[in-house]
This record gives structure tokens, C-alpha cells and sequence, in this order.
């Protein structure tokens, strides 16, 4: 079962250009949303784009940066929902890690808030074996 | 009466094998308090007990229906989560293969 979300890329350009790519507010529009993003720990911003009904978001995300260390590490908050109501509350961390010339980029979407109710579905499913449940504490409490 | 408002920890919630066995049958059909302590030894106050912790932890809601109280198991909020999730496990495969498009024609420019 799916906690949360992992990607791994790797670009052919210098983490110093990736970095670029995910910091200067013009670039991340080109190929995220349209934002007013700064590279500054505890700067609050948006990220806006089209409403999705489907999933009950109405096409802003609320963020607030968490870590900025250039050229290797940036995390911010992104939260999101409809009509005010936020129902999504996670964490975008983002890495980058030189390699053969290039960088090699980790997306990490994780923190999901609304986890004590997957507990319920996730022991519902496979049981109540001890050593799934204090695996899972572990996951739950890192 | 006192207030059960602040949430419990789920794992004490869980750490009690007579609640689990509740969510157990809860997973299946909601249940009435009567019906649930059917299934069990105890005494009808003590399963009220174990209700009110699976309650406060947020796995349970209690509804009441004509003049029976009814234990019906929450997995709401984890639809909701799962869908997010889902959502944009999708969104970001789609932006990176943007980004790696946006990153390879600036170089071609060049």
C-alpha cells in the first residue's frame, strides 16, 4: 500500500542549473505552476493552477518553505483543498545529488496527514500480526 | 460528564486485542452497542469502554439510529488521503517529464 509518492529522474545538467529549475519563481512556471516561490526558509507562498473537482481542489496550494540548501536540498509544505477547507497537508522535499556530469533528482511527496485512518484500513486488510503492526509504528512514528 | 474531546493515540487504541476484534466486526457492518456486545464476554459497560477509545482515536464514529446507538467504522478521511495521493503520484511524472523536455531544449539552444 502506498503511503506516499517517490521519483527519481536524472538530468544531464549540473545540479547548479536543476537547482535553478526549482528555485527561480519564472523557470518553475515553465514547467510546474504559476507561483511566488523565493528560496528564503519560512516564506509563504502559492502555487495556482486548474481546479480538479475530482479530487475536491480548487487549483491553489498553499506552501511555506522548510529547508533551503543550495543546490542539494529544498523542502516546503503543500497543502491544498476546496473553499477554504484544506484537506491535503503534505511535504514536497527535493534532492539533488551529482552524478556522471548530471543530477540525479529525488521528488519526495510524504507526510500525508489523515494517517491514523489508513491505520484502520491498513489492519482491516492484513490482519493483526505483531510484527506488521510494530513495523508500521515505526513508519508511522519516523 | 467529562469530555473525550482530545484524540487518543491510535496505537493504544489498537493495542487492546478486544478492539481490534470491535474494528474487526465493524469492517464487515455497522453495529449497534447491543449487537457488538453480543460478541463478547464482558460486560455491556466494559464494550461501551473499549467503543469510547476507538471512538476518541478516530477509527469509529457512533451514530444514532431510532433508539439504538450504532458503531459504524471511519475509512472516510482514508478514501480522501488515498485519492490525493493517487492524484499526485501523477501530477509529478507528468511535471518532471515537463522539466526534463524544458531542460534538454535549453541546451539544444545553445
Amino acid at each position: 500500500m502506498q503511503r506516499d509518492i517517490r521519483h527519481q529522474w536524472f538530468f544531464n545538467h549540473s545540479p547548479e542549473t536543476v537547482w535553478k529549475y526549482l528555485t527561480d519563481p519564472d523557470l518553475i512556471a515553465q514547467w510546474l505552476m504559476e507561483n511566488d516561490f523565493k528560496p528564503v526558509v519560512g516564506h509563504k507562498f502559492q502555487f495556482i493552477t486548474k481546479p480538479k473537482v475530482k479530487v475536491k481542489f480548487d487549483g491553489v496550494v498553499y506552501c511555506e518553505v522548510l529547508e533551503v540548501k543550495p543546490y542539494t536540498k529544498l523542502s516546503y509544505s503543500w497543502k491544498g483543498g476546496s473553499k477554504g477547507q484544506i484537506t491535503l497537508d503534505s511535504i514536497v522535499i527535493w534532492t539533488l545529488t551529482a552524478r556522471d556530469g548530471g543530477t540525479d533528482l529525488v521528488l519526495e511527496h510524504k507526510g500525508f496527514k489523515g494517517m491514523k485512518n489508513y491505520l484502520a484500513y491498513f489492519f482491516m486488510n492484513i490482519g493483526w500480526k505483531a510484527k506488521v503492526m510494530k513495523r508500521f509504528s515505526l513508519l508511522i512514528g519516523s | 460528564m467529562k469530555t473525550q474531546q482530545e484524540s487518543l493515540d491510535p496505537f493504544y487504541a489498537l493495542a487492546d486485542p478486544s478492539r481490534r476484534y470491535i474494528l474487526q466486526l465493524l469492517s464487515k457492518d455497522s453495529l449497534s452497542i447491543n449487537a457488538l456486545a453480543e460478541n463478547f464476554e464482558m460486560s455491556r459497560p466494559a464494550v461501551s469502554k473499549h467503543i469510547k477509545i476507538l471512538n476518541s482515536a478516530g477509527f469509529i464514529s457512533i451514530e444514532d439510529i431510532g433508539r439504538e446507538r450504532y458503531c459504524v467504522l471511519n475509512q472516510e478521511g482514508f478514501a480522501e488521503v488515498q485519492e490525493w495521493i493517487n492524484f499526485f503520484d501523477a501530477f509529478w511524472k507528468k511535471k518532471l517529464r515537463k522539466l526534463e523536455k524544458l531542460l534538454n531544449e535549453k541546451t539544444k539552444k545553445k
